[in-house]
C-alpha cells in the first residue's frame, strides 16, 4: 500500500516494478545482456554492446537511413546471426528488393528465411495506388507473421518505398504490431528511409553515410580513386568496407553501460 | 481362462509359378512432400476412389477375418490367426482347422493349415507340412523336432509399418540365411538338435539372433500377435438443406464434418496427410481443392481454415448443397523437442500461416529463397518454406563474425530505365532517371566497368545476322527476357550527388542505360 502523499519519480518506480501498465512508462526493466531470451544479437559485437546485448526480443526495433547509408548490409547482418544461432527468421521485402546473392554473401541461412516479396510497383512516376496497396500488404503480412509466433526475427523492409505510401499508414498501426510483438520471443525490425513507428519502437538505430562525397570536399577524381582502390575486389564483400557510416541510437528503452564504438561508426549518439 | 490356441494359412507357391499372391499386402499412404496448397477445379483427384479400392483383402486375410479378429498377416502367403474361443463354435481344433481349409476351398485357395498352441509352432508347421496339422497342448516341441532346419529359410517376415514396433523381433531373411549356414556348418539337420543345443554357448556364438531361432525351433513365440487392423476410410458427407454460398455458414459444416473425423483420426494414431473437399453446387457441378498438407495434421480449427481460406481464395461458381471431406490418413509423428532449442512454429500455425500469406500475396510470392547455378545478374530461385531442419543447438554459440558487414545490393528486380551522359574517356559522367525516387544527379565517383553477358546460345534468333537481332531486341528488358533470354551488359558502380550508391548497366544490345539496384 502506498502512502497517500508520494512522490512521481516513487509512484513511477512502482509502476515498473509490477510492470502495471507500460504506456505510463517509456522505459522498461533492465535487460540482461547475456540472456538470450531476452536480446538476440546483431552479429556485431560493438554493436552489441552498445545496445546492451542487443536488439531487445519483444519489441519492435528500427533500423532507418537514406539510400547507401548501410541499413541494408545491418539488416542482413542481423538476418545471417539469426539464422545461425537457429532462429527462424521471416523478411516482408514490400517492394521486393532483396538480392539473394548478397543475403548469402552476407550469411544468411537461406533455408530458414522465409522471404515474402511484394509485388513490384511497374508505372513510371510509382502510382500511388500501388505502392500504398503495397505497404497495406506488406503490413498485413507482417501481422500474419506475428500472430503465428515464433518466429526468432521478423523484419518489414519499407527501404526505398515512398514516404507519403509509409506516413499515410495509420499510426496505430504501429502500435498494433508492438502490442503483438510484446511477451514474445520475437524481434521485430522495421527498416526504411525514416522512423516510422516513432514511439511505439523500443530501440531506433539510424544509419546515415558520412563520406562526404555529397558535400563535394573531395573532388571526384579522388573519391573515384578511392573508390577503385575499394572496389579492386568487385562488389561482392569488400566494396563499401570501409564507406564511414554514422550510426545513431536514437530510441533505446533497454540499458546500456558500455560505450564502444562501433566498428563502421564515427560517430555515436545515444538519446533514451 | 481357456489355453492359447493359433492357426496359420500358408498359401503354398503354385508349381511353375512366382509366389502366389505376392502383391503388395497393404497400401501405403505416403506424405506427399512439403509443398503449398495444391488446388483444383473438377472432379476429385481419381487417386481417391484408387486408395479406396486397393483395400481389396488377400485372400487369406479374408478368411482369417472369417473366424477372428485377432489375426496377423506376416506376409503375403501367411497369415495366423488366435483362434482362442472357437471351440465353442466349432468344436475341437481339428474340427476349426478343417472348417478352415473348406473356407479356402470355397474361395479356390489351396492353403498349409497348422494349429498349435503357440503362433511360432503354427507358423513353422503350416510352411513345413501340407494339409492340416494338429498339434495337443504341450506338444509343440516334439512336433517340430523332425523339420529340417532348412524351414527356418522361408520363415521371414515382411515389415509391416504401423503393425508391431521397432523393439518386436520380426524375423528377416538376410538374418535368418546367415544364421542357417552357420548352423548347418556345425552339421545341424532338425530343428529338435537346435532345439536341444545350450543357449548360453549359442547365443555367445550367433548373438541374440541364436536365441531367437532356437525360441522358433522350440516353438516359444518371440513376440505377441499383432492383430492388424483393416484400414479405414475418413470420409465426412453433408447433404444440405438449403444451399449456402458463403464461408461463415461453410465453416460450421466444415467444423461439423472435421470434428468426427479428427477425433478417429487421433484414436487410429494417425493424421491428415491430404484433404480433400468437395463441394456439390446447385447447378449440379462439382468443386473440389485438394490440400496437400506439410505435415500430418488433425487439429479441427487449422484444417477448417486451410479449407476456408483456399474456399475464399477460389470461390465456386454457385451456391452449395452438399460438402463432402475425404481425408488420406498417414501414421502419426512422434516428435522428442530439444529442450535447450529455441521454439519454431508448429505445423499447423505454419500451414495456415503459409496458406494465410499466399492468399495475402500470391503463391510464388513467400517461399525460401534460393540461389541458382548461373552468373545471370540477380538470378534465384524460390523454393518450398519448412523448418525440418533441425535447429542449432544453443549451446553451441555461433561463431561470432567480428568483420565489418559487407555493403550489399538492393536490387530493383525490373531495372530503371536512365539516361547517362558519357565523357572523353568514356566514363558515366551524369545519371538521370524519370522515375519518381531516383533523383539522379552528376556522377562524383564511379568504378567499372565490369562486363557480363550469358545464354547466347540460347537466342532463338541466332540464325538472324547482328543487325536484324538487334532490332529485334531493342526494346526494354522485360521479365521473359530477364529471367530466360540472353544478356549482355557493361556495369558500373557510381556515386551520385544525392549520396546514394546505384549500380547502373549498360545493355549492350538495346544500348539502352538502367538502374540496377542500390548498394546499401
Amino acid at each position: 500500500m502506498l502512502p497517500a502523499r508520494v512522490d512521481r519519480s516513487v509512484l513511477l518506480s512502482a509502476l515498473r516494478a509490477r510492470r502495471l501498465d507500460r504506456t505510463l512508462t517509456s522505459a522498461l526493466p533492465g535487460i540482461d545482456p547475456h540472456d538470450e531470451q531476452a536480446v538476440g544479437l546483431t552479429g556485431l559485437p560493438a554493436l552489441d554492446a552498445r545496445l546492451g546485448g542487443g536488439l531487445p526480443r519483444g519489441q519492435l526495433s528500427e533500423v532507418v537511413g537514406p539510400r547507401s547509408s548501410g541499413r541494408t548490409s545491418l539488416l542482413l547482418q542481423i538476418v545471417a546471426t539469426a539464422t545461425t544461432r537457429g532462429d527462424l527468421v521471416a523478411v516482408v521485402d514490400a517492394l521486393d528488393m532483396l538480392d539473394v546473392a548478397s543475403a548469402a554473401a552476407a550469411g544468411v541461412d537461406l533455408a530458414k528465411l522465409l522471404w515474402i516479396r511484394g509485388h513490384v510497383v511497374t508505372s513510371p512516376g510509382l502510382c500511388r495506388d500501388l505502392n500504398q496497396r503495397a505497404m497495406e500488404q506488406a503490413v498485413k503480412a507482417l501481422g500474419l507473421v506475428l500472430q503465428a509466433g515464433n518466429f526468432g526475427l521478423v523484419v518489414l523492409d519499407l527501404g526505398d518505398a515512398p514516404t507519403d505510401a509509409v506516413r499515410r499508414l495509420p499510426f496505430t498501426t504501429w502500435l498494433r504490431l508492438q502490442r503483438m510483438v510484446e511477451g514474445t520471443q520475437t524481434i521485430c525490425v522495421l527498416a526504411g528511409s525514416e522512423s516510422m513507428s516513432r514511439s511505439s519502437a523500443g530501440l531506433s538505430i539510424k544509419l546515415q553515410p558520412s563520406l562526404d562525397v555529397a558535400a563535394g570536399a573531395k573532388s571526384a577524381t579522388d573519391a573515384a580513386a578511392d573508390l577503385q582502390v575499394r572496389r579492386s575486389a568487385r562488389f561482392v564483400g569488400q566494396l563499401l568496407d570501409g564507406l564511414d557510416v554514422d550510426a545513431r541510437v536514437t530510441r533505446a528503452r533497454v540499458q546500456a553501460s558500455d560505450t564502444v564504438a562501433l566498428p563502421f561508426s564515427t560517430k555515436v549518439a545515444r538519446h533514451v | 481362462m481357456s489355453e492359447s490356441l493359433f492357426a496359420c494359412l500358408y498359401q503354398p507357391p503354385l508349381p511353375g509359378a512366382g509366389m502366389a499372391g505376392s502383391e503388395d499386402p497393404a497400401p501405403r499412404t505416403v506424405v506427399r512432400g512439403v509443398g503449398s496448397v495444391v488446388r483444383g477445379v473438377g472432379s476429385l483427384d481419381p487417386t481417391i476412389p484408387a486408395v479406396a479400392a486397393s483395400h481389396t483383402r488377400n485372400p487369406l486375410v479374408a478368411i482369417a477375418a472369417e473366424f477372428s479378429p485377432r489375426y496377423e498377416q506376416h506376409r503375403a502367403d501367411l497369415v495366423s490367426v488366435d483362434v482362442r474361443g472357437l471351440s465353442r463354435l466349432f468344436g475341437s481344433p481339428r474340427a476349426i482347422g478343417a472348417e478352415m481349409r473348406r473356407e479356402a476351398a470355397s474361395r479356390g485357395v489351396r492353403v498349409h493349415t497348422a494349429i498349435a498352441p503357440t503362433r511360432m509352432a503354427a507358423l513353422v508347421l503350416a510352411i513345413a507340412r501340407p494339409g492340416l496339422t494338429v498339434v495337443p497342448p504341450a506338444g509343440a516341441a516334439d512336433a517340430l523336432a523332425s523339420i529340417p532346419i532348412g524351414v527356418l529359410e522361408q520363415l521371414h517376415e515382411d515389415p509391416q509399418p504401423g503393425c508391431g514396433s521397432a523393439t518386436q523381433v520380426r524375423l528377416r531373411a538376410d538374418e535368418a540365411q546367415a544364421a542357417i549356414a552357420a548352423l548347418k556348418r556345425w552339421g545341424l539337420k532338425t530343428l529338435g538338435e537346435l532345439a536341444t543345443l545350450p543357449s548360453a554357448d549359442l547365443s555367445a556364438r550367433l548373438g541374440r539372433g541364436g536365441r531367437v531361432w532356437q525360441a522358433v525351433a522350440r516353438g516359444e513365440d518371440t513376440r505377441p500377435l499383432v492383430p492388424m487392423q483393416p484400414e479405414e476410410r475418413f470420409e465426412g458427407r453433408l447433404e444440405l438443406e438449403w444451399p449456402i454460398d458463403a464461408a461463415e455458414p461453410l465453416s460450421f459444416v466444415l467444423t461439423r464434418l472435421l470434428e468426427p473425423l479428427s477425433t478417429r483420426l487421433e484414436r487410429r494414431d494417425r493424421g491428415a496427410a491430404v484433404l480433400h473437399v468437395e463441394l456439390g453446387l446447385v447447378t449440379r457441378d462439382v468443386h473440389a481443392c485438394r490440400l496437400e498438407l506439410p505435415t500430418p495434421l488433425r487439429d479441427v480449427r487449422a484444417l477448417r481454415t486451410l479449407a476456408l481460406l483456399d474456399f475464399e481464395s477460389h470461390p465456386p461458381a454457385a451456391a452449395i448443397d452438399t460438402v463432402t471431406i475425404i481425408i488420406e490418413p498417414t501414421p502419426g509423428r512422434i516428435l522428442q523437442h530439444a529442450l535447450f532449442a529455441r521454439p519454431h512454429p508448429t505445423p499447423e500455425q505454419l500451414s495456415t500461416l503459409l496458406a494465410r500469406l499466399g492468399a495475402l500475396m500470391g503463391q510464388d510470392r513467400i517461399g525460401a529463397p534460393a540461389l541458382v547455378d548461373s552468373y545471370r545478374p540477380g538470378a534465384f530461385t524460390m523454393a518450398p518454406f519448412a523448418i525440418e531442419q533441425p535447429p542449432a543447438s544453443s549451446s553451441n554459440p555461433p561463431a561470432s563474425n567480428h568483420q565489418s558487414p559487407t555493403a550489399v545490393l538492393r536490387r530493383c528486380r525490373q531495372p530503371v530505365p536512365a539516361r547517362v551522359a558519357m565523357d572523353a574517356v568514356h566514363r558515366p559522367l551524369r545519371v538521370t532517371t524519370d522515375r519518381r525516387g531516383f533523383a539522379g544527379g552528376a556522377v562524383l565517383s564511379c568504378a567499372g566497368p565490369w562486363r557480363t553477358s550469358g545464354a547466347w546460345w540460347e537466342d532463338d534468333h541466332r540464325s538472324q545476322n547482328l543487325e536484324g537481332r538487334s532490332q529485334n531486341l531493342k526494346r526494354l528488358p522485360d521479365e521473359k527476357r530477364r529471367e530466360d533470354g540472353p544478356w549482355s551488359r557493361d556495369e558500373w558502380d557510381v556515386a551520385l550527388a544525392d549520396g546514394a550508391v546505384y549500380r547502373v548497366f549498360r545493355d549492350r544490345v538495346t544500348d539502352g542505360w538502367f538502374i540496377d539496384g542500390v548498394i546499401d
